[in-house]
């Protein structure tokens, strides 16, 4: 067989099978598309009601946060609920039922229930709410052997340790956090004198840093009470600091 | 395709494009029957070929904003979704249906040797008769074989002869091309 026959034959082939196409193809087909622009309808609006949900959904999960991760250092931070641990003393009123009350007078918050004997402090947040000011102080090992003192004072000056020196933050008065069993060197890299710009915790200043102990002094404008918890993953202690009437 | 309709094309691509559903059956008459003969080679069935061609009639009116380069391009991107569309059709469709009424009567020397060769054509399958139809049925030039097939033209060259010497074994590539 020649490749002119080849052809001939193979050709002859795909016209048996094909045949030829039926007269009212071309109606067909142009009927078919002029129906096609009704077809989009329900695309377009599948398309809109994703991405609505996708919208929704990031949102929820936005507010939500269940990594309970930082948005970033220093700003405005996501209240996180479900406190784990333990509530301060001196119980007053409280705003909001699952956190504890804000007190006005030094405390002790507690020791975190997985205590290590030296936990490393990782971060330093802050956020601004309605009601207060919130210092978030994240431990990338667990939370510290010892105890968490708050001391409110009347002035801005907190006494550096082991060098003795004074330090002043902004703000009207202060709150001392003691931090025993932790240090501020370790895992920690970020800046140890924050200026928040917000009404009630307005510095954060590192005070001590020093054979475990670390030391924060807090300028405060406000009543000068407070309430801290302890919060787990990532295991964390929250210092609420609370609004007044400026 | 008339000479006028080739000149005009640009511009009645362009209008197509916004939607004048005219300028688009312009565009696409001439080219329902090739895509008719892919189809039916294809599938091995006239009936869903038709269904396939307007299948994606619909398809390419919807999505020729998206067609790359100018109207000369046209066939081989039409050829293409054609081509697609009978994939799917193939995918979807659970049973077969042999239309008997649909194969003509021959001369009774003739039966054998191309029942032989229409034999071994349906036992190719389709995406191995697609470049035979595109060569030898269509006659499309080599470098629109291969941009129908998405790929290079060696390849669809390549794909040509392997698809043709499945169906005689002895053919050189001189004899192909």
């Amino acid at each position: 067989m020649s490749n002119d026959d080849f052809r001939r034959e193979l050709n002859s082939t795909f016209d048996q099978v094909s045949g030829s196409p039926s007269p009212g193809l071309r109606d067909r087909v142009r009927s078919g598309i002029a129906q096609a622009p009704e077809a989009r309808g329900p695309f377009w609006i599948a398309t809109v009601a994703a991405c609505v949900i996708a919208v929704l959904l990031v949102g929820v999960l936005f507010v939500a946060n269940p990594l309970r991760r930082p948005s970033s250092n220093v700003g405005p931070g996501v209240p996180t609920a479900s406190p784990s641990a333990t509530p301060s003393p001196s119980p007053s009123t409280s705003p909001e039922p699952q956190l504890p009350a804000f007190v006005c007078a030094s405390s002790v918050a507690g020791q975190h229930p997985s205590s290590e004997p030296v936990a490393f402090v990782s971060d330093l947040r802050s956020g601004t709410h309605a009601g207060y000011d919130r210092l978030t102080i994240d431990f990338s090992n667990g939370g510290p052997s010892g105890a968490v003192e708050l001391k409110p004072q009347s002035g801005t000056t907190f006494t550096q340790s082991p060098s003795g020196m004074s330090v002043t933050t902004k703000g009207r008065s202060g709150i001392l956090v003691v931090i025993h069993g932790a240090d501020l060197h370790s895992a920690y890299n970020g800046s140890v004198d924050i200026v928040t710009g917000y009404a009630t915790l307005v510095e954060v200043k590192r005070v001590e840093d020093f054979e475990g102990v670390v030391q924060l002094g807090l300028g405060i404008n406000g009543t000068g009470c407070y309430r801290a918890f302890w919060l787990s993953n990532p295991d964390r202690l929250v210092i609420d600091v609370e609004a007044g009437n400026q | 395709m008339s000479a006028a309709v080739l000149e005009q094309r640009p511009q009645i691509l362009a209008r197509a494009a916004q939607g004048d559903l005219d300028s688009f059956s312009q565009l696409i008459d001439p080219l329902l029957d090739p895509a008719y003969r892919l189809a039916a080679v294809m599938l091995g069935d006239r009936s869903a070929a038709e269904d396939a061609v307007q299948e994606a009639s619909i398809k390419a009116w919807r999505k020729l904003r998206q067609l790359r380069g100018d109207a000369q391009s046209l066939r081989a991107w039409f050829l293409s979704i054609v081509a697609n569309e009978c994939r799917m059709a193939r995918r979807t469709r659970w049973f077969s249906v042999i239309r008997v009424a649909d194969v003509p009567a021959q001369a009774p020397d003739d039966r054998e040797s191309h029942s032989d060769l229409r034999r071994a054509l349906m036992r190719l399958t389709p995406d191995e008769r697609l470049p035979l139809v595109l060569h030898f049925y269509l006659d499309l030039p080599l470098d629109e074989v291969a941009r129908t097939l998405r790929v290079s033209p060696s390849a669809a060259k390549s794909r040509i002869y392997r698809a043709a010497k499945r169906l005689r074994a002895d053919l050189t590539i001189e004899e192909v091309f």
